[in-house]
C-alpha cells in the first residue's frame, strides 16, 4: 500500500548524510535548494556540511545539477518504475535478471552498490521530481519510490519528499487533506467527498469532458495539459482568477484580476515539507485578493433559490 | 423483461445503481420510473433519463450509448442486465451474482470488488478491471470477467480470487500487486506485468517484457491449465493446453515485494 514516510527540511539540514535525488534538476529549478537544506549547509549531526554527504542523481540525461552530484545514474527513459522495482528486491538480498537490469540503462553491479549505499547511511532522503512522477508509469512511479523509502527504514532512517514546483501546490494538497481526507481529485457531488483518481482527477475529467464548468485558481491548464483537454475548456464556462492574464484566460468566460498573494494579498504558503509560512504583502493592490473574490462568488450562489430532491 | 432506451446521452456522468436487477425486479412501471438517479449533484428520476417498458422483473435490457451512465448493476446478487451500447464507469462493482453482457465497449473499472458473478464484454474494455478501489487492500475476490477486446492500465490490480480473461491486448500494469486469481492475457500486454504480485496466476500467450524482478524457472504443461481450458472453451475463450502443441515458461515473483505470484508465457512447440 502507499503512505509517505517524511520529514522536514530542516531535519534534512541537520541529519541526513544520503542525499537522492530521482528525476529533477534541483541546481535550475529549486536553485536555493542544495544551499539552504540539502548539501553544502552544515548541520548538527552532519558537522563538515558537503564532506559529510554523499549525493546521487538519478535521471535520464546529465542535467546541470549533475556536476554537483557525487554519483550520476543515467537511466534510459520511462525505465524508473523498474529501477526502483529491482532496488526493492536487492534491499532485501533477492534475484534479479542481470539482463534485463542491463535493459534500463544501468548494470546489476551499479544498483548493487546503489542498493548498499542506501542500506548503510545513517539518514537517508529520496528526492523525487516530475522526471518520475509525470512519465509513463505515473502515480505508480511514485508508489515505487515511496514503497523504496518505507521498505529501507528495516534497516536504517530513510525518508522520501516530492520536489513540488510552482505555486502553492503543497497547500492546495494539505488543504484538501485536512478538509475532505484526500489530497486531490475529490468529487463531492453526492453531498460527501469520494476520491478517485483517474475518474475525478482534472485532466481526466476534462479529456472525457465530463464537467460543463470550470473554475481555474493559481494554474495554468491551458498551458501545461493536452490539447483535447484545452478545447473541452474553451468549450465550456471557464473562469479563471489570475494575477495576470495566463493562456488559460485567453480561452476562458471570464477573467478575474486578483492580487498578487505574496506581493500584495496576505495569505499563506506551505513549503514542500508541508512547513505553513506566513506571507505578509510589501505592496497594495488595486485589485481583490483570490479570497475575497470565491467569497463574493459563494454568497451570490448561496442567494438563488435553494435546490431539492425531485425539482429540476 | 423490463426494457429501458436512453434518451440523450447526458452532459456530464449520470450515476445510476438503481439500475440493477435486485432494484428493479420488485417494483411496477410507474415505481421504476420514480427511481433515483443522480446528474451531477442533483437527483432526479429515471424516467427523466430513460423510456421504460414493462414492469420489473429480474431480466433488464438497456439501451443507447450509455458511456455516461456510471455504475450499472452496482452489488447486483441475480438476474442478467443487457446491455445493447456502450457501458460507463463501474459496470457491476461489488457484484455477488447474475450475469451483465454488454454489446459495445465498457469503461473502467468494470467489475471492481466483486465477489460472483459473470460479465461479459464484447467490445474494448477500460482499465481497472476487477480492480480494488484506492485505498482498498483487494480486489475482485471471485466472479468471472471476459473481455473480447482490448482493456486499459492495472487490470486486475490487487485481485484476491476469480478469473480475468481479455481476447485482446491489454496496457501497463496488468495484475498490479495480485494477490491470488487468475488472468488471461491471450493477446499480449504492454509493461510491467505482474508488478508487485504476491500470488496468483497470469497466463499470457504472446511473449512479453517483463520485470528484472520475474526469475525464469522452468518450462511445462500445467495440468490445471487443462481444467480452466475446457471451462475457457465453454465461455468462448481458448487457450492451448494439449501437451504436444507447446509449454508454458514459468516465471516466478515478484522478487520486490518478495512474492510467490506466477507468469506463464505459451511457447508453441517449435516443429
Amino acid at each position: 500500500m502507499g503512505g509517505k514516510v517524511t520529514c522536514t527540511l530542516g531535519e534534512v539540514k541537520n541529519r541526513a548524510d544520503l542525499i537522492v535525488y530521482w528525476g529533477g534538476n534541483p541546481a535550475e529549478c529549486h536553485p536555493r535548494h542544495f544551499t539552504k537544506y540539502t548539501l553544502t549547509q552544515k548541520g548538527k549531526f552532519v558537522p563538515k556540511g558537503r564532506k559529510d554527504r554523499t549525493m546521487i542523481l538519478v535521471d535520464i540525461r546529465e542535467t546541470p545539477s549533475a556536476k554537483a552530484a557525487d554519483i550520476f545514474l543515467q537511466v534510459r527513459p520511462s525505465k524508473d518504475f523498474e529501477v526502483l522495482t529491482t532496488l526493492r528486491a536487492l534491499i532485501k538480498g533477492q534475484r534479479v535478471s542481470a539482463e534485463t537490469v542491463a535493459e534500463t540503462g544501468l548494470t546489476l553491479e551499479q544498483l548493487q552498490d546503489f542498493a548498499e549505499r542506501m542500506k548503510k547511511a545513517r539518514f537517508g532522503v529520496l528526492f523525487f521530481g516530475m522526471g518520475l512522477s509525470m512519465t509513463r508509469g505515473k502515480h505508480m512511479n511514485s508508489a515505487a519510490l515511496l514503497s523504496l523509502a518505507a521498505e529501507l527504514n528495516a534497516f536504517t532512517k530513510f525518508v522520501a519528499m516530492p520536489m513540488r514546483g510552482h505555486g502553492n501546490v503543497t497547500g492546495g494538497d494539505v488543504v484538501m487533506r485536512w478538509t475532505t481526507g484526500y489530497p486531490f481529485g475529490v468529487n463531492l457531488s453526492r453531498g460527501y467527498p469520494r476520491f478517485n483518481p483517474g475518474e475525478f482527477s482534472t485532466v481526466d475529467l476534462l479529456l472525457r469532458g465530463d464537467n460543463d464548468a470550470a473554475l481555474i485558481l493559481g494554474a495554468d491548464p491551458g498551458a501545461t495539459m493536452p490539447q483535447p483537454a484545452i478545447d473541452h475548456l474553451a468549450r465550456i464556462p471557464t473562469i479563471v482568477l489570475d494575477p495576470k492574464v495566463t493562456h488559460t484566460s485567453r480561452l476562458a468566460r471570464v477573467h478575474i484580476t486578483t492580487a498578487a498573494t505574496g506581493i500584495s494579498a496576505p495569505g499563506t504558503v506551505y513549503r514542500m515539507d508541508e512547513i505553513p509560512l506566513p506571507l505578509r504583502p510589501a505592496l497594495k493592490s488595486p485589485y481583490p485578493t483570490d479570497e475575497d473574490v470565491v467569497r463574493r462568488i459563494y454568497k451570490a450562489v448561496a442567494k438563488k433559490p435553494a435546490w431539492f430532491p425531485g425539482t429540476k | 423483461m423490463t426494457t429501458l432506451t436512453l434518451k440523450e446521452s447526458p452532459t456530464v456522468p449520470l450515476e445510476a445503481e438503481t439500475l440493477a436487477p435486485d432494484v428493479i425486479a420488485p417494483l411496477r412501471h410507474d415505481a421504476i420510473a420514480a427511481l433515483p438517479v443522480f446528474l451531477g449533484k442533483r437527483q432526479r428520476r429515471l424516467d427523466d433519463f430513460f423510456t421504460i417498458e414493462g414492469d420489473g422483473s429480474d431480466e433488464l435490457e438497456v439501451r443507447g450509448d450509455l458511456g455516461r451512465v456510471k455504475w450499472i448493476g452496482r452489488g447486483m446478487t441475480r438476474g442478467k442486465i443487457t446491455i445493447v451500447g456502450n457501458a460507463g464507469m463501474h459496470l457491476g462493482a461489488y457484484m455477488k451474482g447474475g450475469t451483465i453482457e454488454v454489446r459495445g465497449n465498457a469503461s473502467d473499472w468494470v467489475g471492481a470488488e466483486m465477489t460472483g458473478g459473470l460479465i461479459h464484454v464484447h467490445g474494448d474494455a477500460g482499465g481497472q478491471i476487477g480492480a480494488a478501489y484506492r485505498g482498498s487492500l483487494s480486489g475482485m475476490n471471485g466472479g468471472i470477467i471476459l473481455v473480447e477486446g482490448s482493456a486499459g492500465i492495472e487490470i486486475g490490480m490487487r485481485m484476491r480470487r476469480g478469473i480475468i480473461a481479455v481476447k485482446g491486448p491489454v496496457r501497463d500494469f496488468a495484475g498490479l500487486q495480485m494477490k491470488g486469481g487468475t488472468l488471461f492475457l491471450l493477446g499480449g500486454a504492454e509493461l510491467r506485468t505482474g508488478a508487485w504480485m504476491i500470488r496468483g496466476t497470469i497466463v499470457c500467450l504472446k511473449p512479453i517484457a517483463l520485470l528484472p524482478t520475474f526469475s525464469y524457472a522452468c518450462t511445462y504443461d500445467p495440468v490445471f491449465l487443462r481444467l480452466y481450458g475446457r471451462r475457457l472453451e465453454e465461455l468462448g475463450f481458448s487457450i492451448p493446453y494439449q501437451p504436444d502443441a507447446g509449454g508454458y515458461r514459468r516465471y516466478s515473483g515478484d522478487a520486490a515485494v518478495p512474492g510467490k505470484g506466477e507468469i506463464l508465457v505459451w511457447k508453441p512447440q517449435v516443429a
